[in-house]
């Protein structure tokens, strides 16, 4: 019985913990986090939401392993719900394209739509139209200027972007053995995604290890410059302890300037799963970790928040995808967490 | 007034490509997409309101090519200059922010139009430079912020309006093309540009200033892009960095389908139009496919790329 107490109370406890970590992963104006696990259509819906013969259309800002993933949980979830997918887009970046893919895609007349708007004030007037019609938007990440919940949008699904960041320091710290000093490499524009996780890292690192100093910040934009950053915080602090970086692709680059270097002892950390990164760690070679989001999970919550809106259940404004920390004991559990895929042969070969 | 065109051209297949190649690919999404709206008005004025931008550079672009030239830059000047309009017309006039884009892409061009012409640099490799100088010029200008436009009346003239019942874009459209193919089949300075590209030491003998030319269809190139970048800004009404970006390898593509030699000498403004409808057809057709983003960059490529070779195929070589 007191162990059945403990067990309830460690349990509450840890679910107010988790809360209060969430709580600290706000939307993009303000809005407090919703778990994504919260956000379900139960099965008594499905016959309701078969017989609407409703179809979704995925415009999405790019193509990538993530926006993969994403797709892969959102296709599962509709199909669970007998909702068609009738476009997929990809924007390339390009916000004159996105208003393009929206336009056409609103031909088929979807009754849901699920994008990231690459640009606050261009996507505000590229999905007015898709509004007007009472189309129901779910969007990844960024939210269009002046869009109210819920009025405009059934909701803004993204990483638990303070726990992606968090739980990058608390891994370089562990991999430090919880001293010394720690180059930043943060994303050096203004992009929601990127600038909270990186503060998480960096508030993480100040509040919660004081015998780790960041000693070395440098911010980058061009992915292709890593490397000379790299070197150059190398030549500057030659003994770091870790190297933060704030994504993968810039990640390779410091791995190289490392390589380059004969350095095997600075650790890295970065966010977003990577081949190559991934492989240096189940080597042993610089990289600690990887923290890497629930992509699969984000899109079938991404989904799930549509089919509510489109069965006139309310949802919440914010909902956050847990993040999960790669390192090379669980890198095949962590692929298959993130990415709904096996890991790269390359990478379950060299374990 | 000179014409370099003979009879004979006008048999070959070749020019008629992109008007075969427009009506199959028309009639095969008409017949497969029957059902998915791709017939409607409102999806068929989409795709020429979507491609007006690209059709704007590609009418620059045909001149550049028909003088032997190659301009490689027009994305990063439509970006700037849309970037030059909407900062402007945050404290200027509507006027001062149209001046700004345009002047801004007559000033690029008259750059490129001055190292390829005067300092007797390569086209390519000079355009190819000033691609990425822009490209960061527009990232700094506004340090990677987009500038919304809230002018109603430039993005009325520019991106949402219309005239008749007409849109502003399809307007912009029919003008810039009735305009440069007037200008490349019916004046003197279209005849010296052909002239240029078909021989240029031939045409410098006879008389032509080459070099004034070379200048004069950058700076067309220029212009149209910049042109393109306010279209671009009064369709999202906002300027951003990225925008013309993406557009370089449609444009090329949309010109060489269009009929327009690659080594200069020869090409159609019409034939422009064309291939940019095209590729907008094909673009927006294999969306409404629901094919995944994969496949439809696959099927794009594999019809580009057939369009092309049948184009460009030289039965003299």
């Amino acid at each position: 019985m007191k162990i059945r107490n403990l067990l309830a109370a460690a349990s509450v406890a840890s679910l107010l913990l988790g809360a209060f970590a969430q709580a600290q992963t706000v939307g993009p104006s303000g809005e407090s986090a919703t778990p994504s696990s919260g956000v379900t259509v139960g099965d008594d819906k499905i016959a309701a939401l078969k017989a609407g013969g409703y179809k979704a259309a995925l415009l999405w800002h790019d193509q990538s392993d993530f926006v993969n993933a994403v797709t892969a949980g959102a296709a599962a979830e509709f199909q669970r719900l007998g909702i068609e997918i009738v476009a997929t887009t990809s924007a390339g970046f390009d916000a004159a394209k996105q208003r393009s893919d929206i336009e056409t895609a609103l031909a088929k007349m979807p009754n849901i739509v699920l994008s990231l708007p690459l640009d606050a004030v261009a996507s505000a007037v590229a999905f007015k139209e898709a509004k007007d019609n009472g189309v129901k938007l779910v969007f990844l990440s960024n939210l269009p200027k002046d869009y109210k919940h819920p009025a405009d949008y059934a909701a803004i699904v993204t990483d638990d972007l303070f726990q992606m960041g968090k739980q990058a320091a608390d891994a370089l710290a562990d991999a430090m053995g919880g001293k010394g000093t720690v180059g930043w490499v943060f994303h050096d524009a203004s992009y929601y995604v990127t600038n909270q996780r990186d503060n998480a890292f960096k508030t993480t690192i100040e509040n919660d290890y004081p015998n780790i100093k960041i000693v070395a910040e440098q911010g980058i934009s061009d992915p292709a410059r890593a490397e000379e950053i790299a070197n150059a915080m190398l030549l500057k602090n030659p003994d770091l302890g870790g190297i933060y970086v704030t994504w993968a692709g810039p990640a390779e680059g410091v791995l190289a300037a490392l390589r380059a270097n004969g350095n095997k002892t600075t650790k890295i950390v970065t966010l977003d799963l990577s081949e190559p990164i991934a492989l240096d760690m189940v080597k042993g070679g610089n990289v600690a970790a990887i923290v890497a989001d629930e992509a699969f999970e984000l899109g079938r919550a991404m989904a799930a928040a549509g089919a509510r809106a489109l069965i006139g259940e309310d949802t919440p404004a914010f909902v956050v995808a847990p993040a999960v920390t790669v390192k090379a004991s669980n890198v095949e559990e962590g692929w298959q967490l993130s990415l709904r895929k096996d890991a790269p042969k390359s990478v379950k070969a060299a374990k | 007034m000179t014409k370099l065109t003979s009879p004979n051209q006008w048999l070959d297949p070749k020019r008629y490509v992109v008007y075969l190649g427009f009506v199959l690919i028309f009639a095969f999404f008409a017949i497969t997409l029957a059902d998915d709206g791709f017939l409607t008005t409102r999806n068929l004025s989409n795709i020429v309101l979507q491609t007006a931008p690209a059709t704007i550079m590609a009418v620059g672009f045909v001149f550049v090519l028909s003088a032997g030239e190659i301009d490689l830059s027009f994305g990063s000047i439509t970006a700037v200059s849309a970037l030059s309009a909407a900062v402007i017309m945050q404290e200027h006039s509507m006027l001062a922010g149209i001046a700004a884009g345009l002047g801004a892409g007559l000033a690029i061009g008259w750059f490129n139009g001055v190292m390829v012409a005067y300092l007797r640099l390569p086209s390519f490799l000079v355009t190819l430079a000033t691609l990425g100088l822009f490209a960061g010029i527009a990232r700094s200008m506004t340090n990677l912020r987009s500038i919304p436009v809230v002018n109603d009346t430039f993005t009325g003239i520019f991106g949402s309006g219309s005239l008749f019942g007409i849109p502003s874009l399809i307007l912009w459209t029919l003008g810039a093309v009735i305009v440069g193919h007037v200008i490349y089949r019916e004046s003197r300075f279209g005849a010296h540009v052909l002239a240029t590209g078909d021989n240029a030491n031939a045409a410098q003998v006879a008389g032509i200033k080459v070099p004034r030319i070379r200048l004069a269809v950058l700076m067309a190139s220029g212009f149209c892009a910049g042109l393109a970048g306010l279209l671009y800004a009064g369709r999202i009404q906002a300027a951003k960095y990225t925008l013309g970006e993406s557009d370089l390898m449609i444009v090329i593509a949309a010109v060489i389908v269009g009929g327009t030699a690659l080594n200069g000498g020869k090409g159609s403004v019409v034939g422009a139009l064309v291939g940019s409808l095209m590729m907008g057809m094909l673009n927006n057709g294999l969306i409404l496919m629901g094919l995944p983003v994969s496949d439809q960059m696959i099927v794009r490529g594999l019809i580009i790329l057939i369009a092309v070779a049948i184009s460009l195929r030289d039965n003299t070589r």
